[in-house]
């Protein structure tokens, strides 16, 4: 059921911070007509995701936007709150250019990518991933089997799929 | 449904940040034989909790201490790293912070609230409670969107 190769994305609702507060921002919103490289993490803060996985992706962002992608986007079941936190400590302003808070589980859901963690004290949450959508469609999709680790997920093998 | 003064706190399992990870503490070693201030908030960063909320649990920690209170801490539906992300924020680390990333206490004690409509999930409503070896001897519950009992000051006076 998770999500594949010329799926469209669903159309669910993300929160993102503005200057004026958290706002919803549709995956269409998002999306449409772009190339967007979106990448999925487990949880804003823990240690795979902010040592590994995150800064990969700031480190190469300059790389990946010269191959053509519009914007590079991270989601975790995180709410707006935490994410924007998690932007101001990992220095990710300017690289990463959307933080999408997918507080309620819903594109996890939709996309077939959520786990559940509750045996770890963290409800449900995304499993980790890296994705290149084209105008709403996924064109390549990795998908980590150990939450722990991030090879396919991460950026280096994401440059070579561009 | 509510907790209410003199009921006993239930058991639930939290989870704690420590020097070598995540750890969990169960109610019994939070509560027992202790006086404890308790905080609920909805959420670590979220503007009311950390504008509001809990500077006025981390200027009033000294002087709660000073009337026998043994432990503070505040407890909000977040993971352990995204608390101790949130310690580091608040500048303090004498404030304990309970991760109920599961949602067990705040349902036992039945002080939940629906954020989905805002991308929060379900979440702890807004409180201050003050618990003695396990029972409820003070609690003072914030209606939605208000911050006007729950802070530390108010509860300092209750003491």
């Amino acid at each position: 059921m998770p999500i594949k190769v010329g799926d469209r994305l669903p159309n669910t609702t993300f929160y993102v911070m503005t200057p004026d507060g958290p706002k919803p921002k549709t995956v269409d919103e998002i999306f449409k007509g772009k190339k967007i490289v979106l990448f999925g993490v487990p949880g804003a803060f823990t240690p795979t995701c902010h040592r590994n996985h995150l800064p990969g992706f700031i480190q190469n962002a300059g790389a990946i936007k010269a191959k053509g992608v519009d914007q590079i986007a991270v989601t975790s079941v995180n709410d707006v709150f935490v994410m924007d936190a998690w932007k101001n400590a990992s220095g990710a302003d300017g690289k990463i250019d959307l933080f999408l808070a997918d507080g309620n589980g819903d594109f996890a859901k939709g996309v077939g990518l959520d786990v559940d963690s509750t045996g770890i004290g963290r409800g449900i949450r995304s499993r980790r991933y890296s994705m290149i959508v084209d105008d709403g469609v996924v064109k390549t999709i990795n998908v980590e089997e150990s939450a722990g680790k991030a090879e396919v997920s991460g950026a280096d093998n994401l440059m070579t799929q561009l | 449904m509510p907790i209410k003064v003199g009921d006993r706190v239930p058991n639930a399992t939290f989870r704690i940040m420590t020097a070598e990870g995540p750890k969990p503490k169960t109610s019994d070693e939070v509560f027992k034989g202790k006086k404890v201030a308790l905080f609920g908030m909805p959420g670590a960063f979220t503007g009311g909790c950390h504008a509001k909320h809990m500077p006025t649990v981390v200027q009033n920690l000294d002087a709660l201490k000073a009337k026998g209170v043994d432990t503070v801490a505040v407890t909000t539906v977040n993971d352990p790293f995204v608390l101790a992300a949130w310690q580091k924020a608040i500048g303090s680390d004498k404030v304990e912070l309970l991760g109920d990333g599961n949602i067990e206490f705040a349902k036992a004690i039945g002080l939940t609230f629906e954020g989905t409509a805002i991308g929060l999930g379900t979440r702890s409503q807004r409180y201050s409670m003050l618990v003695d070896d396990g029972v409820v001897k003070i609690l003072n519950v914030e209606q939605p969107a208000k911050f006007e009992v729950s802070g530390g000051d108010t509860l300092l006076k209750q003491l």
